[in-house]
């Protein structure tokens, strides 16, 4: 693939999710005009892209969803669910293109179908609109592409469109609002037609004014406004082109550059300025000319080749001058009260990235993690050096301090490279929410707080299919029908809430829902019929661990197979992905009050803390996050139970095991009297690892098993310690089954 | 007066035809139904008397002297409503 079909795909999926993002957003404010603006813009670059590679059927597609956001835009058509739907939807064709094309590299095959099909979604969206009969529609939306559908010769030149229903008594006022409309100084179009259809001509008032009259004008809003002041009835404005920061004549930004033109003459009316005079005024007459002014323009070019600048000079000045103050005068006149809000000063708010291959990143994060071993390396000669009284043990050790903090910083900041803020993940669900709640037919709101949350992209990314299928879930099981909700005093609609934020070096996601919580017995029934554990085992669990139970393997409650959920692969692969990653997912539910699914992530796959463990002669790696704690009880306190030992803290009992002979040493007999227990949790499960010494606390980069070690059971990985051992890194979930 | 019946039958639009023209130029137009509007010397009409001409449809002479007349008018008196036409 060459590197400018490269660029094109990185870009379009940077404006599609761009756009989704402000469709999304607008389904909740359909009046933000900024949020309308970016969304087309996007809409606008997209389909630019697609001509340039000449993908016609994008560029086809695309532009029917930017004919929709113009109108709407213009106000001519209101952003209804259905029509930001279809706009989703263009844009989920474009991305489904766009993986097409990045697989194969050619333009996808039948693109020119499927944007046909999103074209007659839009054009089957649009024609009730068109079609209504004009009586009725006079508060409708269509009026304006029909009127320039009537008039296509003045559609480039038209920037504003007026509809003026007269008052039926402004005859009496002594208005004569054709003749007004008629008057307007840069009239394009004008049409004069019945409010309501004529009555018999002898029922005919001739002074009641029964007139609806539209017009389509060069003149700005602004000036059209000043115009039509003092009309009775209705007047509609409409500025067509949108340019909403057209003030006067000139749109700002062009008063800027003629502005900072007009500075540059003034700072050189010395002679040998000849240079400086000429850009200025050919950077003025470009301007003009793009905004159509091009008499002006022309003005401004002759000048800016004239030979001498003496002769030039006051000319250039008088020219700028007169541009901006005419204009200043203009924009002067009156505040319109009906130019929408998108004139205010939008910030421009470029951000400045940077755009890096993922690889790259990647072994910058590789190489850093090499650069923590170098650094325990380092510790350790740090140490032996103290042993031997050597006098430059001190600022050696002084030196590693320093060092050892810049390595910290500079982990820190290359794995923040990888982060990604959740809402990447966050702003995909709304749409499927929106699609499970009707097909469902439960109507559900969600609530996203902390979508700015950030983690680790492999986590980000992970998060995905989980958390749908947990929402999923929480709509299909969780949340009653509307009419039980309406019973149990409950609003109709339910609320998902779905939470994220960041707990020191973990990422908190809760999904919540205001359901009607999970039916413990039915749990427990239906474990015991399953056989996912023994009734007599069931009757000892507490709530909290028959919950648990929906994450055990085959596990399902839904007396019901929905084409949803509830087909049995569901939690117990969402714990499988999560715990993949390091992660930890629990469920804690309040019967009529709802069930809240609670993720616990790693901030970064790539870091891990592990407490290194002896046991056997060898040393062991123990993931942090998985020990609750380490005691020391004396050997005799280890009660034998059956063929295993169990030890008793704080009135709990928790099996030991060897972690030598789990690891595959023979048996041995311990000489020394106290024992040291690792106690580790994992997946609600307690239990102790007795082994024979603890290390120390070690922030590794784990490298997954490959090689011969692949797929050996019981081990995560490994990573390197500072003498140059390497350190296995124990699974205990793996090893605890 | 800038409205007038000619001896023919022909209804006669001069000069700048004020709103006061709109009630006689209905009552012309009602008991003459045929009449033909002939408004070549028309420079300008009131809304009032376009409204009437509208209701009214009747046979036109022209082009009136007016342009926005000849512009804009015109066509609404020729076909109502280009709206309602394109939803027929």
């Amino acid at each position: 693939m060459n590197d400018f079909l490269q660029q094109f795909l990185v870009e379009s999926r940077e404006l599609a999710e761009q756009a989704t993002e402000g469709l999304l957003a607008l389904e909740h404010s359909p009046q933000d005009a900024d949020q309308l603006d970016a969304v087309f813009r996007a809409m606008h670059t997209l389909k630019g892209g697609a001509g340039i590679v000449d993908f016609f059927a994008m560029d086809r597609a695309v532009h029917a969803a930017e004919d929709l956001l113009s109108c709407a835009r213009a106000g001519t058509r209101a952003l209804t669910p259905a029509a930001i739907g279809d706009c989703l939807a263009c844009v989920d064709q474009v991305l489904q293109w766009l993986d097409i094309l990045e697989q194969t590299g050619e333009l996808p095959n039948g693109s020119d179908a499927d944007a046909d099909r999103i074209i007659a979604r839009f054009a089957a969206a649009a024609s009730p609109v068109y079609t209504e009969p004009s009586a009725e529609s006079a508060g409708g939306q269509g009026w304006i592409p029909e009127l320039l559908a009537r008039h296509p010769g003045e559609r480039s030149r038209a920037v504003t469109a007026v509809r003026h229903s007269p008052d039926p008594g402004c005859f009496f006022q002594g208005e004569d609002p054709v003749a007004k409309l008629a008057a307007l100084p840069g009239l394009l179009a004008f049409e004069v037609t019945s409010a309501t259809p004529w009555p018999k001509l002898q029922d005919l008032d001739p002074f009641r004014c029964n007139l609806l009259l539209s017009a389509l004008t060069r003149d700005s809003l602004t000036e059209t406004n000043n115009h039509l002041r003092g009309c009775s009835g209705s007047c509609e404005l409409i500025a067509l082109t949108g340019s909403g920061d057209t003030e006067g004549g000139l749109p700002a930004r062009a008063r800027e550059l003629l502005a900072a033109q007009l500075a540059l003459v003034r700072e050189h009316t010395s002679a040998g300025s000849h240079g400086y005079l000429a850009s200025a005024a050919m950077t003025g007459s470009n301007v003009l000319r793009s905004c159509g002014r091009d008499a002006e323009a022309d003005q401004l070019a002759r000048l800016a080749t004239a030979d001498s600048m003496e002769d030039t000079l006051p000319a250039l000045q008088a020219v700028l001058t007169g541009l901006l103050k005419d204009d200043a005068v203009e924009a002067h006149v009156a505040p319109v009260p009906a130019e929408p809000a998108h004139a205010a000063a939008r910030p421009e708010t470029t951000s400045r990235t940077l755009r890096i291959d993922a690889e790259r990143i990647d072994s910058l994060v590789r190489l850093t993690g090499e650069l923590t071993v170098a650094r325990n390396a380092l510790a350790h000669l740090v140490k032996l050096a103290f042993t031997e009284a050597n006098p430059i043990a001190p600022a050696l050790k002084a030196r590693h301090a320093a060092f050892e903090n810049l390595i910290g910083e500079m982990q820190r900041s290359v794995l923040a490279l990888r982060v990604l803020p959740l809402r990447v993940v966050f702003q995909r669900l709304p749409r499927l929410l929106r699609e499970i709640s009707d097909s469902l037919g439960k109507p559900v709101a969600l609530k996203i707080v902390g979508e700015d949350t950030e983690a680790d992209k492999a986590i980000v990314e992970m998060l995905f299919e989980p958390l749908l299928h947990v929402v999923r879930n929480a709509i299909d099981h969780g949340v009653e029908s509307a009419a039980l909700r309406a019973q149990r005093g409950k609003p109709r609609a339910a609320t998902i809430e779905l939470q994220a934020a960041r707990q020191g070096d973990q990422v908190l996601v809760e999904v919540s829902d205001d359901g009607a919580g999970m039916d413990v017995q039915r749990i427990r029934a239906v474990a015991a019929e399953r056989g996912v554990a023994k009734a007599e085992i069931l009757d000892t669990l507490s709530e909290a661990d028959l919950i648990d139970l929906v994450f055990a393997p085959g596990f399902s409650t839904a007396t019901e197979v929905t084409a949803l959920s509830g087909r049995g692969v569901g939690m117990d692969a969402v714990r499988t992905s999560v715990e993949r990653v390091g992660g930890r997912v629990s469920i804690h539910s309040r019967a009529g009050r709802g069930t809240t699914v609670r993720f616990m992530l790693p901030f970064s796959v790539m870091m891990t803390t592990v407490m290194s463990v002896e046991a056997g002669g060898q040393m062991f790696g123990v993931p942090l996050d998985t020990i609750v704690e380490t005691i020391r009880v004396p050997r005799r306190t280890l009660a034998a139970v059956g063929n295993a030992r169990a030890v008793v803290v704080r009135e709990q009992t928790i099996p030991v095991f060897d972690l030598a002979q789990m690891l595959g040493e023979s048996a041995k007999a311990r000489d020394a009297d106290d024992a040291t227990i690792v106690i580790a949790a994992f997946a609600g499960q307690r239990c102790g690892l007795d082994v024979d010494a603890l290390g120390e606390r070690l922030d590794v980069i784990l490298k997954p098993l490959d090689g011969l070690l692949a797929g050996t059971p019981g081990i995560t990985g490994t990573t390197l310690l500072g003498d140059g051992r390497v350190l296995l890194v124990l699974d205990i979930a793996e090893l605890l089954q | 007066m800038s409205i007038s019946l000619s001896p023919g039958g022909t209804i006669l639009l001069e000069g700048p035809s004020p709103s006061e023209d709109a009630e006689l130029l209905l009552q012309l137009l009602l008991s003459n139904p045929k009449a033909v509007v002939d408004w070549r010397r028309c420079s300008a009409a009131h809304s009032a008397v376009i409204q009437v001409l509208m209701a009214a449809k009747p046979a036109m002479l022209g082009p009136p002297a007016g342009r926005a007349l000849a512009s804009w008018t015109a066509p609404a008196i020729a076909s109502d409503s280009p709206q309602q036409a394109a939803g027929k």
